[in-house]
């Protein structure tokens, strides 16, 4: 994806509305106006991710999202992001598990430009891709590859971690970056195949958010898209449902040269949209969000065995979610001291459940973050494709904040119990090793070498 | 699909950067305030003069252990209750320590400002400082430490910092410490820093964000209004030197798929007329994805991911000031290449800086930086936080409250001759220290044939 940053921001959940729209060829359309400040967004999700690939072919829907700032029909080479940067815009593109996302943000009067290059794009991307530019993305993306993932210690372990978490030939077993050799397997003509069975209007959502006269946004949106034909190539992708427990626990050991012992695991939980995964949200953030967490608390201040230590969750509408736990560790402290501690913890709150202490401050961080999400026009649009596309409702995302809300201390127990358990996680642990290469220059280490 | 015409774009609708409104409390703290409609999470950015040449010798880090013990307990709680507390208001809260000075950020739903500004006005007024908190600070600073080290971005930035400062100036060293200075900080020594440094009157406190049916003044009073101290003369900065003889430091990473490159020296900072050129200059060579570095080492290479050329102010004061303008900004040029292509990459970098000095930019180049730098403004400073930020930038920066406001226009009257000399000056080929953390064994021949420089190879 080319480099660049999405804002977070905030303001008010409350208040705000969207409308829905269809045009004749499939394409989904939501809009909401906000006059505060004179810019608009727009986001286009395509409804296919690294769950649709095939084997032999990971990492594909990601580099096709480079392909997509290429050119296409009307724009040349490098075009999109010249005129969306010279006209004051901001943009960018990413790709996860589940969909690919487009997305600029305009001041208000440039709102129209931004429309016709998606729909050039969507339209007529085949007119100009080609070789060159799909030889030069592939050098790109693999230096993306390592730039994020293989030069940066632990940096394979979210790749390492979902394979374990999801079973050889589960959608969700590798990751959107895909492995160096499907890389350089990919060909022009998959690209192009991509392209027409997955970039079809009735396959994405468009929502534009902000300064904008819905009418006359409407109208753009029916003369740019309106012409572009739907097709139906699409294959469903495969099932993502596995049981709710994994059953067992699942364990792979990592020695490399890393800073420092790290404990990472990923627990099975419910998939997003219900409201057992926002009660795991809340067992998580209790346990693991912030400073006054459970494990920060234990680990962190009172064991003081780790350096940090949380939880994360990664929200997953096609498959299970996961709950995320990362503890590095303080000096020569041993993973095993780390792994009761967080059992202990783990088994406690399941027992116990969390206090109204505990609800209120794990509520007040979701709600807080939101708000950020929702407060700027670029996440608004965002969580309205993301609403439209996986759960077939825009709406929810305004009404997102409330739900988690609504959760009860109750739902926060048992959805600890049910599965944050040991035979429910896999493990990750990371051994640090001196490279034979380094052993060597021991030697001269003091040379020039202040820590 | 049936083609259309490129639009045209409407007229635009105005819009400025906010001007805040400027006040003081009793005790001397500094208040700027600026209401932002919409914007419910409130941002509050307090900046204290306590900059780290104020550090006592030997003691690097103690500024950082410091401001992260101000959220560690007070005379009212223990450090797990305040924290608690804090995220019971849906708060984060942020303190850490840099060359200017102290920066504390609080973000906030507007409901719960009042009590979240009232647990940040306890943790200035009456920090606990308790020992068991330094000591596990100070722990768990030292074991951030490696992680640091392995990190080749991080790395790179250290050597940079240590290649081109006198190594007696505070800014060689790690903002936050090496192991040998923190380990000697405990409880005296942060207690020291903060009695000397921190107080109302050398501090600002910037709020931005929604204040509807809020009464800021009535809220600050009950608050920041409790905090005391006495009044000092602001320490003088010393001047910034930096030895940028043209010279090439490998920090040798045995293996490393990519080489982490970072090319630097110091230049002009806000306070120089020359900033707007400089940013505009900037930007055409590597402000974004279609700059000329990005042009060759992406788009046409694939080298890389990307390569940014970027000023960012290390220290900045104001010819009135108590030691004059002795600020300056870090010129650099950052990014990773594939451990093959690292010396073709930096070959083809020095090739467009060449071409720039002989050939210069183009009108073009310059219309679409400006568009950008000047359209982007609204969407960046959408949210109260970037508004916060930049104002207590301002602040820590000696700058006029409507600088960023003035900067627009200065931006759009900057030409294309004034842009192509200072984007020269800030990077001239010969006067360029650059720092490759990779694979040493590797790279080292290929930088050497290409004459940029004398090359070292350090490790670590």
């Amino acid at each position: 994806m080319p480099m660049g940053h999405t804002a977070t921001a905030q303001a008010g959940s409350g208040g705000l509305t969207a409308t829905e729209h269809r045009l004749a060829n499939g394409l989904r359309v939501v809009l909401s106006e906000d006059h505060l400040t004179p810019v608009a967004a727009v986001c286009l999700w395509y409804d296919v991710g690294s769950r649709h690939e095939v084997k032999g072919r990971t990492g594909l829907a990601h580099l096709f999202e480079h392909l997509m700032f290429q050119g296409s029909g009307q724009v040349k080479g490098n075009g999109h992001f010249e005129l969306v940067q010279g006209a004051g815009g901001s943009l960018n593109g990413t790709t996860s598990f589940e969909r690919t996302n487009y997305f600029e943000t305009m001041p208000t009067h440039q709102l129209e430009l931004a429309l016709w290059l998606e729909a050039d794009r969507m339209g007529s991307l085949l007119a100009a891709l080609d070789e060159e530019s799909m030889e030069n993305q592939r050098d790109v993306v693999k230096n993306e590859r390592r730039q994020r993932y293989d030069n940066v210690p632990y940096g394979t372990a979210f790749e390492r971690l979902t394979a374990l978490a999801y079973p050889e030939g589960h959608p969700y077993h590798h990751t959107p970056i895909g492995s160096m050799a499907d890389l350089d397997a990919a060909t022009l003509e998959d690209a192009r195949t991509f392209f027409r069975t997955y970039y079809a209007p009735n396959n994405a959502v468009l929502s534009v958010v902000g300064d904008i006269d819905p009418e006359q946004t409407l109208a753009w949106i029916e003369k740019y898209f309106g012409s572009i034909p739907s097709h139906d190539g699409k294959q469903p992708p495969r099932d993502g449902s596995l049981p709710p427990v994994m059953g067992g626990q699942l364990r792979e050991e990592v020695r490399e040269e890393v800073p420092a012992r790290a404990l990472m695991a990923a627990y099975r939980l419910p998939h997003d949209g219900t409201r057992e995964c926002d009660a795991a949200d809340l067992a998580l953030t209790v346990l693991g969000g912030g400073e006054s967490s459970r494990l920060h608390n234990r680990l962190v201040r009172r064991d003081r065995t780790a350096v940090a230590a949380g939880f994360g969750l990664l929200r997953l509408a096609g498959a299970p979610s996961l709950g995320w736990l990362d503890v590095k560790t303080s000096g020569g402290v041993e993973v095993a001291e780390i792994e009761a501690a967080v059992d202990e913890e783990l088994a406690r709150f399941a027992e116990e459940g969390p206090t109204p202490e505990e609800m209120e401050r794990a509520q007040a961080q979701l709600e807080r973050e939101w708000l950020d999400r929702l407060g700027t026009v670029s996440g608004r649009a965002d969580e309205l494709c993301r609403y439209a596309v996986l759960f077939g409702d825009p709406q929810l995302a305004l009404t997102a904040v409330n739900r988690v809300l609504d959760v009860t201390a109750e739902e926060v127990k048992a959805a600890a119990q049910a599965q944050l358990r040991p035979d429910n996680r896999a493990v990750l642990v990371y051994e640090p090793v001196e490279s034979a290469e380094e052993a060597d220059t021991d030697t001269d280490a003091h040379e020039g070498a202040d820590q | 699909m049936q083609y259309h015409p490129r639009p045209t774009p409407g007229s635009a609708r105005p819009w400025a950067f906010p001007a805040p409104e400027r006040g003081s409390l009793p005790n001397g703290l500094t208040v700027l305030r600026c209401h932002r409609p919409g914007q419910q999470v409130v941002a509050v950015e307090i900046f204290i003069d306590a900059p780290l040449d104020a550090e006592p010798e030997g003691l690097d880090g103690v500024a950082t252990i410091m401001s992260r013990a101000l959220s560690e307990g007070t005379d009212k709680q223990s450090a797990e209750e305040f924290a608690a507390e804090l995220e019971r208001c849906g708060a984060t809260l942020d303190a850490h320590a840099d060359h200017p000075g102290v920066r504390v950020s609080l973000e906030v739903p507007a409901s719960r400002l009042a009590k979240a500004l009232g647990l940040v006005a306890e943790a200035l007024r009456a920090p606990a400082f308790a020992d068991s908190e330094i000591e596990r600070l100070v722990r768990n600073r030292l074991d951030e430490i490696p992680h640091e080290q392995a990190n080749p971005a991080r790395r790179a930035a250290k050597q940079l910092s240590k290649e081109l400062f006198p190594a007696t100036a505070r800014m060689s060293r790690p903002r936050l410490g090496t192991e040998k200075t923190i380990e000697r900080i405990d409880t005296a020594a942060v207690r020291a820093f903060y009695d000397a440094h921190i107080r109302p009157s050398a501090a600002t406190v910037v709020v931005v964000g929604d204040l509807t049916g809020i009464d800021l003044d009535a809220l600050l009073a009950e608050t920041l209004g409790d905090w005391s101290g006495n009044t000092v003369e602001p320490r003088p900065a010393p001047p910034i030197t930096a030895d940028d003889t043209g010279r090439v430091i490998i920090v040798d990473r045995p293996g490393a798929v990519q080489t982490q490159l970072l090319i630097g020296r110091i230049g002009a900072d806000r306070h120089d007329s020359v900033w707007p050129a400089q940013v505009l200059g900037t930007y055409c060579l590597g402000g974004t994805l279609t700059s000329r570095l990005d042009r060759v080492l992406r788009e046409e290479k694939g080298y890389t991911y990307g390569v940014r050329a970027f000023a960012q102010v290390l220290r900045s004061s104001a010819a009135d000031s108590a030691s004059g303008a002795t600020g300056a900004a870090m010129l650099a040029i950052s990014g990773s290449v594939d451990t093959e292509s690292t010396g073709p990459a930096l070959d083809d970098l020095w090739k467009v800086l060449r071409t720039l000095a002989a050939e210069g930019l183009t009108d073009s180049e310059r219309e679409t930086a400006v568009q950008n730098l000047v359209g982007v403004a609204p969407l960046k400073f959408e949210t109260a936080a970037s508004v916060a930020s930049t104002l207590a930038d301002q602040v820590e920066q000696h700058l006029p409250d409507d600088y960023q406001a003035t900067l627009y226009a200065r931006l759009a009257e900057t030409g294309t001759v004034e842009a192509t000399a200072a984007a020269v000056n800030a990077f001239p080929v010969d006067r360029l220290v650059t720092v490759l953390v990779g694979d040493a064994s590797r790279i080292a021949e290929p930088v050497r044939a290409l004459g940029i420089g004398e090359v070292s190879v350090v490790t670590g």
